[in-house]
């Protein structure tokens, strides 16, 4: 959410003026830099000031700004400005949620200053609480453990595109929360390259003791599901129950029918997870086109049919 | 000066105005004593608007009241309406609450908003002085613009009016919260008299706040979390006692799901048997078709029955004629890909 320029000058000026009030003869580099404004934008904030005031409006009823030959600021006479404007909704609701998700991060100090922040907060402030739930698989303590210390894991994780459990060493980079699962980025050593793990698919963790070298900045990837050049792709008719396909998984577009429901093409890395996906819709959804175009297609949910149904009648027999 | 410098000027003499004053004041009042207003009474009527308008938005309360003579609205801040309390936050706390705001990604700069206001800045402290960016964010919640009304209607336990997948609702909204990395209200949906869970992001329009105090929200629910990783318990049905075979290779994913209630044994087939209780047998099925081949239901009958049913007629509507014969060679696992 972007605001207009005025209104964030606004916001910041109204910050501005009775942190100044508070801390007389800072310098305006200090200033700049605390409210990371540059500093013509802080000198036109300054000038700002001077133009405002209360009635009567004579010249001792308008903000004094004092700036001495060392560029030390001090304000008078912004008596209206004394305090910070309280928080507007978002604000409120935005620091809360921050600070309550951060301590639902498994390992986080429940007792700590975080919590007693945001007590007083939501104490002064009369705001309700924001409960955050953020899930703690089995082995996040390990991997982040690594991630810190920068060690070499040897992990087996089960590949849901895939369906299978393999084994692999992988130098873990970053581990981080999105879309309501842990993920860890990492270098794969069997593959060679970077791989995007989930951590609850993580089914052991033994750590080498070899210790490698970050050599650039890793910085978390802000999408969890990175579409490859080739990936295959799938167009699915979808009846309206079956809208939370198009809401939750990667699609290159949707379009929407009216009463037919809608019509998705979603990138697929792996054909499980096309299978699984269409044994769980059934007649929710139709397959319209599959980018593998007339050569056999890697997906079929009547073939996974037949193969789940043979385990019912293995039972039966 | 430019055309916003003017307007900033305005804006803050006005709040300057209303903050400073005792009593309320009418616009003309208010128009005719702040210099930059129009000349003409409409010009100026409207930019007084839109000037009050992005104060509200700034979340500045402004009290309106009917003047004496009873025709017209009389403005003014209450000053104790207006400032922020001093919290008494500590240095390590205020340290904590921009490392919260620096590590949670929520894809709105309110919360620097907040910080600056409470904190007297939006940087962390100790990034700009170490010359070092701050650390990429470990939790990305992202936040959608309907939550901010929703949060205000909690706080002042104020009905809420919204368009819900198409449906106009009415709710009561008892609380706000994250769960699997979706933001919900939970509540009072008036309509359809009884509690309700709603996804924030499929909100669609403005959420409309209705009058403050217009409801007590039930002692229960504080706190209570929205349980969404088992549908299959949710609904009005009678409860069956289901049980699943896994493969134990699947074993771990399914009782992540299932949690501490459900019932594990092993099989003499060396799978692991899992019961636990629903409500919802299209969910239990969708669940377990999650697993593919490695996970079976074995109980109840109805239940087998019906997956049973369910895969064949997927097996029959899907496959095309050429497409049948292949599935009915003896199966491989099919899918050989590229290593990841």
């Amino acid at each position: 959410m972007t605001r207009p320029i005025a209104e964030q000058e606004i916001q910041r000026i109204l910050a501005l003026v009775p942190w100044i009030v508070a801390h007389p003869g800072t310098t305006k580099r200090d200033i700049a830099e605390r409210f990371d404004v540059e500093p013509v934008a802080l000198e036109a904030d300054l000038d700002l000031m001077l133009m405002v005031g209360v009635p009567p409006y004579s010249p001792g009823d308008y903000i004094d700004v004092e700036v001495d030959d060392d560029d030390r600021v001090t304000l008078r006479m912004a008596e209206s400005f004394r305090r910070p404007l309280r928080l507007a909704p978002r604000e409120g609701l935005a620091i809360l949620a921050a600070g309550r998700a951060l301590l639902a991060v498994p390992g986080s100090d429940a007792k700590g200053p975080l919590a007693t922040a945001l007590a007083k907060l939501a104490d002064a402030l009369d705001l309700p609480d924001v409960a955050v739930t953020i899930a703690a698989p089995d082995f996040l303590a390990e991997v982040r453990t690594a991630v810190d210390d920068h060690e070499e894991l040897e992990i087996e994780y089960w590949s849901a595109g895939r369906d299978a459990l393999t084994t692999r060493n992988i130098e873990p980079l970053a581990a981080f929360y999105a879309a309501g699962a842990w993920y860890l980025d990492a270098m794969c050593l069997r593959a060679g390259d970077l791989r995007l793990f989930r951590i609850d698919r993580v089914r052991s963790v033994r750590p080498t003791g070899r210790h490698f070298e970050v050599t650039d900045d890793v910085e978390a990837r802000d999408q969890v599901y990175h579409p490859r050049p080739g990936d295959a792709t799938i167009t699915l008719q979808l009846r309206e129950r079956a809208r939370w396909v198009a809401e939750r998984y990667p699609c290159v577009s949707v379009e929407e029918l009216g009463k037919a429901g809608l019509r998705a093409e979603l990138t697929v890395s792996e054909p499980a997870f096309v299978e699984r996906l269409l044994l769980r819709l059934g007649p929710d959804a139709v397959v319209i086109a599959d980018s593998a175009g007339d050569s056999p297609s890697g997906f079929s949910a009547a073939r996974a049919a037949e193969r789940v149904l043979a385990r019912y009648r293995a039972t039966t027999a | 000066m430019s055309a916003t410098a003017t307007r900033v000027e305005r804006v803050l003499n006005l709040l300057a105005l209303l903050l400073d004053t005792d009593r309320a004041l009418t616009r003309s009042e208010i128009v005719s004593e702040i210099i930059g207003y129009p000349d003409s009474e409409i010009a100026a009527r409207r930019a007084f608007e839109r000037d009050k308008e992005m104060l509200r938005t700034m979340g500045v309360p402004i009290d309106v009241s009917v003047m004496a003579d009873g025709v017209e609205a009389g403005y003014r801040v209450k000053p104790s309406d207006y400032y922020l309390p001093d919290l008494g936050l500590d240095a390590d706390e205020t340290a904590a609450l921009h490392v919260a705001v620096n590590a949670v990604a929520l894809g709105t700069a309110a919360g620097e908003g907040a910080l600056m206001k409470l904190t007297g800045t939006a940087e962390a402290l100790g990034a700009s002085a170490g010359g070092v960016g701050n650390p990429p964010p470990i939790a990305a919640l992202p936040m959608v613009p309907a939550l901010a009304p929703l949060f205000d209607g909690v706080r002042r336990r104020a009905e809420v009016r919204f368009e819900y997948r198409g449906e106009q609702r009415t709710v009561q909204p008892w609380n706000v919260q994250s769960a699997r990395g979706q933001w919900y209200v939970v509540g009072y949906d008036v309509a359809r008299r009884g509690r309700r869970t709603f996804r924030a992001d499929r909100i669609t329009g403005d959420v409309i706040v209705g009058q403050p105090g217009s409801f007590t929200p039930p002692i229960e629910e504080a706190g209570r979390p929205v349980r969404l990783d088992a549908p299959w318990e949710l609904g009005d049905g009678e409860v069956m006692r289901v049980t699943v075979a896994f493969d134990p290779s699947h074993d771990r994913g399914a009782l992540d799901r299932l949690g501490d209630d459900a019932v594990v044994d092993h099989g003499a087939d060396g799978r692991t048997l899992v019961t636990f209780d629903a409500v919802r047998g299209d969910a239990v099925r969708s669940f377990v078709l999650g697993f593919l081949d490695h996970a079976e239901v074995l109980a109840p009958a109805e239940l087998r029955a019906d997956v049973i049913a369910w895969l064949e007629s997927v097996a029959a509507a899907d496959a095309p004629a050429s497409q049948r014969t292949r599935a009915k060679k003896p199966t491989t696992a099919g899918t050989t890909g590229a290593p990841t």
